[in-house]
């Protein structure tokens, strides 16, 4: 009943959470916000182009070779006309060839087919020269009707466009410049507030528990049986701050189990999972449910493929932004100005963000059908929508090819640079793993063999006799 | 600098890129929704007006207030099963809730229609949340088998309130009194509004959402969807419109009776819809409009013309069922992948005639 009234009636919790959506929202609102214009402006400009170039067209027609243009347009009608008339020479031939055929298999005399097929490709050549004198004279006509040409009007027209298009793209540049001076600093303002609210808001609730400065997330005893199976049995790491933190293990040693510990599809049998959330206060992941941890800045990416298949790259995004929208279920019903507005935003960054991850050209094709690498780069864009701050990445090299996993690399790292986020990798593919990690983390069996640098785990003997099965010889 | 027109490329005709520039107008206003939707509502009133007016067959009128009646829920069905992913059989005891709303408010307090089908909206609501907050928990045939046994327990509870119930008097809305061929056009309005309205969440984050739950549910998780959230709300987004749907029957036919098995709330109901949606293709709007036509039109306005059917009425009971299963085998998409697939064939035809013509490379 308790639970029910929480939801009916909005709680300070809840009142906390409408703050931090605004909080986001004003953010990304900032990020966007040159972008929105820069659309804006582009649209401005290429209406100005169309309309010039209908105002430039009677001028540019008086400047033009008159001998030049009716030649061109000769000749591509007469190359229309060829292509065209050689379909039905074509089936002139083949006509004959079949009454021919079927002459000399009668026992016929085949003569009169050879001749019907001369006479029909003799029309077709006098048709021909018929069409070129026609052509001809409608040349020589428009010739002597178009006169000399003079591009003096055009010059002084297209230079004169060129500095009105000059002026108006400084002209808008100014104007955007104001008003995203304006919007920015009231944007800052608003965010201000916000972040000073939450703060208050936060010191009501105090803070309990206490991380180390540069940890990120801490995993402590963390347990996870399925029934009298222990998939993952008193694990204990640390993850830091803009680290690139690999998990490996051979097949069934629950690194999976333990990803969706973390994300909370699984209820934890026990242990704690303490994670400094995107506004900087330490969380108990415990208390959260799964589709609100992407709130808290933990996004991941899945194993086996999980998109939308049957919407567009762009929209596919989209999902990972729909906690991000703050319009409610009326204003989508009834196509309100505002979602218009929410959404310019959206794909203004979902459009950043595939231009990052360089699948820009693929933004508004279906998903449904793309290549396996291209979808695996789409979800780890969509991770990255979510403005997180830690990205769980399943497996991300599974199923593609050396080269791609080459680029898989550097992209990783380049996330890690550009977005300054913290990224927490299971692998199989040691190469992946040996490049990219900062520290790694070897699990057997839900326990754990080793954590430290990479080089570290390739000493360690524990890790080798987990994956090779056999103690080396001294 | 290339972004002007170059003088190698010059164009006499100044007057061909205006009307070009009106056509495309013209056809990109024509592609949005609202537009579509505005122009079909508007040829289904004319031929309406026409089959009152007995230029057309005078029973085509309340065959196409009926059909679209019907439309209104499988709009709201398309909704849950082709983009949450839900299937439900409670259709015609939600159907119920509209009718029974509608005549009882009417009788009891006096309130006039349109008041009327507002209390039969929130009632379907209130419902609708409940109903979903208990069953949504399961998914799959157990929701179906669920959403059934509820239907049947509506009905019943219907046979007890009031087995028979009829509008005595004809409706009135905004002053204009409702008579029987004149309420084809109100059902219009409805489902002009509904359509629009469920476009738009379609177009929407939350149709995405709703989309993305379907797709996989762990994904939805993961991006912060809550499942129960969105399944309710296509839940009770189908229950309203099933429920305006009564109301609209109501108004059309003007009497129900639930012990009948052919009625509104009876099983073979819920079953109609599902296969109008099926057949229609679960998840374009139109297909479900057009097949609700296929369902509850078809019969009167071309089977019945057809004379080797008029004689033999017994195979047009078969259309159906064939039609399903044609469907649901060759086009799982439902007539609206047919006629994505015509038109993509259509396109490739004109590419080939032109490529005939002009040759391949010419552009």
């Amino acid at each position: 009943m308790a639970r029910i009234l929480d939801k009916l009636i909005p709680s300070t919790a809840q009142r906390a959470i409408k703050l931090r959506q605004s909080h986001d929202w004003i953010k990304t609102e900032l990020a966007e916000l040159s972008g929105v214009y820069e659309e804006k402006k582009q649209k401005a400009l290429d209406k100005f182009v169309v309309k010039a170039n209908r105002r430039l067209s009677s001028a540019a027609y008086a400047a033009c070779d008159k001998t030049e243009l009716a030649n061109n347009v000769m000749e591509k009608r007469l190359q229309e006309y060829d292509v065209h008339k050689y379909l039905s020479y074509r089936a002139a031939n083949h006509k004959a060839a079949k009454a021919i055929f079927k002459a000399i298999k009668a026992g016929e005399d085949w003569s009169g087919a050879l001749d019907a097929m001369r006479s029909e490709i003799d029309k077709i050549k006098s048709d021909r020269l018929a069409f070129v004198n026609k052509l001809e004279a409608r040349k020589n006509a428009s010739i002597a009707k178009g006169g000399s040409s003079d591009p003096t009007a055009y010059n002084a027209l297209r230079t004169q466009l060129e500095a009105e298009y000059d002026s108006l793209s400084r002209s808008i540049d100014e104007k955007h410049a104001q008003i995203i001076e304006k919007k920015r600093k009231a944007l800052k303002q608003k965010l201000d507030e916000v972040s000073l609210r939450i703060q208050e808001n936060r010191a009501k609730g105090g803070n309990a528990i206490c991380l180390s400065d540069d940890v990120l997330l801490s995993v402590k005893g963390l347990k996870m049986y399925f029934g009298g199976l222990k998939a993952v049995d008193d694990l204990t790491f640390d993850v830091k701050k803009g680290e690139i933190f690999g998990l490996i293990g051979p097949n069934g040693a629950g690194k999976t189990t333990v990803f969706n510990c973390i994300t909370r599809f699984y209820d934890a049998t026990g242990g704690d999972m303490y994670f400094e959330n995107k506004y900087g206060e330490i969380v108990d992941l415990r208390n959260y449910k799964v589709h609100d941890i992407i709130l808290q800045g933990i996004s991941r990416t899945f194993q086996n493929i999980e998109l939308v298949k049957e919407v567009s790259v762009m929209e596919n995004l989209l999902v990972a932004g729909t906690r991000a929208y703050r319009s409610g279920l009326l204003v989508h019903a009834l196509g309100l100005p505002l979602l218009k507005k929410e959404e310019k935003i959206m794909r203004q960054k979902a459009m950043r963000i595939l231009r990052f991850m360089g699948l820009e050209s693929y933004a508004s094709w279906l998903a449904f059908g793309l290549p396996y690498g291209i979808l695996k780069k789409v979800e780890i864009a969509r991770a990255l929508m979510a403005d997180a701050r830690l990205i769980i990445m399943d497996e991300p090299a599974a199923g593609l090819n050396d080269s791609e996993t080459a680029e898989l690399t550097e992209t990783i790292r380049k996330i890690r640079d550009e977005f300054g986020v913290t990224i927490l990798l299971v692998e199989h593919d040691m190469s992946l793993v040996m490049n990219v990690c900062d520290t790694v983390c070897a699990i057997s069996f839900g326990q754990m063999l080793a954590i430290g640098t990479t080089e570290e785990i390739q000493k360690n003997k524990a890790v080798q006799e987990a994956y090779l099965g056999v103690k080396e010889d001294e | 600098m290339n972004k002007f027109l170059s003088e190698k490329y010059a164009l006499p005709d100044k007057n061909a890129a205006k009307s070009d520039k009106l056509t495309n107008g013209l056809r990109n206003l024509l592609k949005s929704p609202l537009a579509q939707t505005i122009v079909f509502v508007i040829i289904m009133a004319v031929i309406g007006q026409l089959a009152v007016e007995k230029v057309l067959p005078y029973s085509w009128a309340s065959a196409f207030a009926t059909t679209f009646s019907y439309a209104i829920a499988a709009v709201g069905f398309c909704l849950l099963m082709g983009y949450s992913g839900l299937a439900s059989l409670g259709t015609g005891g939600f159907i119920g809730i509209g009718t029974y709303s509608v005549y009882y408010v009417m009788a009891e307090s006096g309130l006039p229609f349109l008041l009327a089908v507002l209390v039969a909206i929130i009632i379907a609501i209130v419902i609708g949340a409940i109903v979903g907050f208990i069953s949504l928990r399961i998914e799959g045939i157990y929701l179906v088998i669920l959403t059934l046994g509820l239907s049947e327990i509506l009905r019943n509870l219907y046979m007890v309130l009031e087995d028979k119930i009829s509008f005595t008097k004809n409706p009135v809305i905004l002053g204009f009194t409702i008579t029987r061929q004149f309420s084809l056009y109100i059902v219009l309005i409805f489902l002009a509004i509904v359509m629009i309205v469920t476009s738009n969440i379609i177009n929407s984050p939350t149709g995405r959402a709703m989309l993305a739950m379907k797709n996989s549910t762990a994904a939805a998780q993961a991006m912060g969807i809550s499942l129960m959230k969105y399944r309710l709300l296509a839940f009770i987004i189908c229950t309203v419109y099933a429920s305006l749907s009564g109301t609209m029957l109501m108004l059309v036919v003007r009497n129900a009776m639930a012990s009948q098995g052919t009625g509104f709330y009876a099983l073979i109901t819920s079953l109609n819809i599902l296969a109008a949606v099926i057949i229609g293709g679960y998840k374009s709007i139109w297909g479900a409009v057009f097949g609700s036509f296929v369902m509850y039109g078809l019969q009167t306005v071309v089977l019945n013309n057809i004379k080797f059917l008029a004689e033999n009425p017994v195979i047009i009971t078969f259309v159906s069922g064939i039609l399903v299963i044609i469907v649901v085998m060759f086009y799982p998409g439902g007539l609206a992948q047919l006629v994505l697939e015509l038109r993509a064939k259509a396109k490739g035809l004109r590419t080939k005639m032109r490529e005939a013509k002009y040759g391949k490379d010419l552009g």
